[in-house]
């Protein structure tokens, strides 16, 4: 990988964990109201996705990824802060603080909301790639599924209807171990959840979810496949998350210790990048300025107003107006 | 029967009545629609080269493709999804889930993902989207193919429901529905599917969240939905003759419904009944009832009579689905003890 395309990816990974970390400071304080689920640990993946899908493209976002929605939101939009102020339920954010951390949307910047009934969206993106197929675009649908959502049955109807139709979907599965706190080898037929994909007949694959540098090319050569029209693509990023259960962590000591210290995606770019020559110093700056970026977000949510109240009552029907208190 | 507003296409204006059945009528829309919306597609089980289990759907396939009328496998809910996908992007599908009672496999997709596309992204996006059902009971489906679940999604924001009685209805309101921007539940009664009626040809919509006046009366009002509206109708001409005057509402639009039309009739007659075939706990009659009470409840001069299913599933033997399900028989006992309990 040439250099300049690593350093962005590594930027876009450090705005994702100065994103998630400012966030649950802020959600410790009391700031955020309702429930968060964390995407660090997972940045490479989401990297990844983000730096191939354009805004013409559509992603279904799970609830792990405010980090892939900002990154979209500032890449395409250039006012990531919108993501910010939305998990802090202000008018500023991208839904008018209407959907929170599970349900941030905008569609110019190809992110068509989390369905925080999780997996939902499987049968959804259906749709979103069929129109694509009419129309005769080259746009990819997105799906971006956590293993725990395999056990749904929309999962397998999805993949069977993407088949038998030859849908544009990328199904991005992460699989990062656990649902909650079901491994993923005791909920499923298969610890390896391309195990269940296969049968559908598409092209499918697995990746390190951490490695920058294999994900990044391997969601490339998907999305390319998926453009050309070949058909449904699935593609499993085997990652972890840092984030445990809500009373705490229940994993083993050793896995924490693996995934944390020695398979951390930043430091794994960190080292690759200075191998290829980048100064150290340089690599502390690109933090730095993203840290100082998200700060501001968080100051502009802040300082945002709350919702008019009158959003309470809007957009219920296109056609019919709800009666306000 | 209706007083369906007819909105006048000037490019295709509606002609002169014909006899046609309900299924006729529906097919019609679709054909139409299709013509006139080159994004809208039809999808669901056996809709293809069949034309449908009821037959809603012949010859479509022939006419348009399998790229626009598109036959699904047993996927109720990814039958959905991909509506509620191609909708938020603009196109218009038209699903058919082939019995009402597998509405609880695409629920979710229904419930928590149509009905709220559009408020929980603020505007960004809509579901401009028909789900066509065949529902109700009265000829031995059983307990999984004859239920009324209008009380299912009755307690859902964001979705429309519509529930034609008859044939000339059916017609106008599934092109309204094909041309409304809010996600559209049709409710088609299998019981109706093979009336007759009055349908005018060509294009013409009949308007949403419109109840209609079946018939004048001046002594009770009966609020009736689907099948229910036939009965009453045939109810007021039985009451008619022992000096009873009968209005009949059909209500036309479930949710959001016409509170206006039936406020208004209830306050001139001070009576009212309210009919549907759904079991009675929770469901439309109770809303009516309750809705009628509280604000027409000085105009009242006797209580509110409910004429609703039992509080059963569904059973397959003949007379015990009599037994359970309403009929021309309760509608007119509930408007005599009504207009009893006033005098
Ligand atoms: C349909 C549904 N069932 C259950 C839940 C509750 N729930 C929220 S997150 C979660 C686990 C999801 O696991 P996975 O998909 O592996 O995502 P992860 O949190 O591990 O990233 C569950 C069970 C839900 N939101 N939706
Ligand atoms: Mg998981």
């Amino acid at each position: 990988m040439e250099r300049d395309t690593l350093l962005g990816l590594y930027s876009d990974m450090w705005l994702i964990r100065a994103f998630e970390q400012a966030l649950e400071r802020e959600f410790e304080q009391g700031n955020v109201p309702g429930m968060l689920h964390t995407g660090l640990g997972q940045e490479a993946t989401q990297a990844a996705l983000a730096s191939h899908l354009k805004a013409t493209d559509c992603f279904f976002p799970d609830h792990r990824c405010h980090g892939i929605n900002a990154l979209a939101q500032q890449r395409h939009r250039g006012n990531g802060e919108r993501i910010m102020a939305e998990l802090f339920g202000k008018a500023t954010g991208v839904c008018s603080g209407k959907g929170g951390s599970l349900h941030s949307a905008d569609p110019a910047a190809g992110n068509f909301g989390d369905n925080a009934v999780e997996g939902s969206y499987m049968a959804t993106v259906l749709g979103v790639a069929l129109a694509s197929q009419l129309r005769g675009q080259p746009n990819v649908a997105c799906a971006i599924i956590g293993d725990g959502t395999v056990g749904r049955g929309e999962f397998h109807e999805s993949l069977n209807m993407a088949a038998i139709w030859n849908l544009p979907v990328l199904y991005a599965c992460v699989n990062n171990g656990y649902a909650i706190s079901m491994p993923v080898g005791q909920g499923h037929a298969s610890a390896d959840i391309i195990d269940l994909a296969k049968g559908y007949g598409f092209a499918c694959d697995q990746v390190d979810g951490n490695d920058i540098v294999a994900a990044h090319t391997k969601v490339g050569a998907a999305i390319e496949h998926i453009r050309q029209g070949n058909g449904p693509y699935f593609l499993e990023f085997k990652t972890w998350r840092w984030q445990g259960i809500f009373a705490g962590e229940f994993r083993p000591e050793a896995e924490v210790k693996y995934w944390r210290e020695d398979h951390d995606p930043i430091l794994m770019a960190n080292e690759v990048l200075q191998s290829m020559g980048v100064d150290i110093a340089k690599l502390n700056a690109t933090e730095q300025s993203q840290r100082n970026m998200i700060e501001e977000w968080i100051a502009f949510a802040k300082e945002s107003p709350s919702p008019d109240l009158a959003k309470a009552t809007a957009n219920v029907y296109v056609s019919w107006e709800v009666a306000p208190k | 029967m209706s007083d369906s507003t007819t909105l006048a296409d000037p490019a295709k204006p509606a002609k002169k009545p014909r006899k046609t059945s309900f299924t006729k009528a529906l097919n019609d829309a679709l054909d139409i629609g299709m013509e006139r919306f080159p994004e809208m597609f039809l999808i669901g089980e056996d809709i293809g080269e069949m034309g449908g289990d009821f037959a809603v759907t012949k010859n479509l396939w022939a006419k348009y493709g399998a790229a626009r009328v598109r036959d699904t496998p047993l996927s109720e809910a990814a039958i959905i999804g991909t509506c509620v996908g191609a909708a938020m992007v603009g196109m218009r599908p038209v699903a058919e889930i082939m019995f009402a009672d597998f509405l609880g496999e695409c629920y979710d997709q229904i419930v928590n993902n149509a009905a709220k596309v559009h408020y929980m992204f603020d505007g960004q996006f809509t579901a401009p989207l028909v789900i066509r059902t065949a529902c109700g009971g009265g000829f031995g489906g059983g307990p999984h193919h004859s239920q009324s679940v209008e009380g299912w999604f009755l307690n859902v924001p964001g979705i429309v429901i519509v529930a034609p009685s008859n044939p000339a209805d059916a017609k106008g309101l599934l092109l309204a529905s094909i041309e409304s921007d809010d996600p559209v539940l049709f409710l088609e009664h299998k019981a109706l599917y093979r009336t007759r009626g009055d349908v005018a040809e060509g294009y013409y919509t009949t308007p949403l969240g419109k109840a209609a006046i079946a018939r004048e009366g001046t002594d009770i009002t009966v609020v009736a939905t689907m099948r229910m509206v036939p009965m009453a109708l045939a109810a007021a001409d039985e009451l008619e003759a022992e000096g009873i005057s009968v209005e009949v509402i059909d209500l036309r639009t479930i949710r959001p419904y016409d509170a206006e039309t039936i406020l208004e009739s209830v306050a001139k007659t001070g009576r009212a009944v309210v009919a549907n075939e759904a079991p009675k706990i929770g469901g439309l009659g109770a809303e009516l009832s309750a809705r009628i009470h509280e604000e027409c409840f000085y105009d009242l001069k006797a209580p509110v009579g409910r004429v609703d299913g039992l509080d059963t599933p569904i059973p397959f033997s003949v007379p015990l689905e009599h037994e359970i399900l309403p009929d021309q028989t309760n509608i007119v006992s509930a408007i005599r003890v009504t207009i009893e309990a006033g005098r």
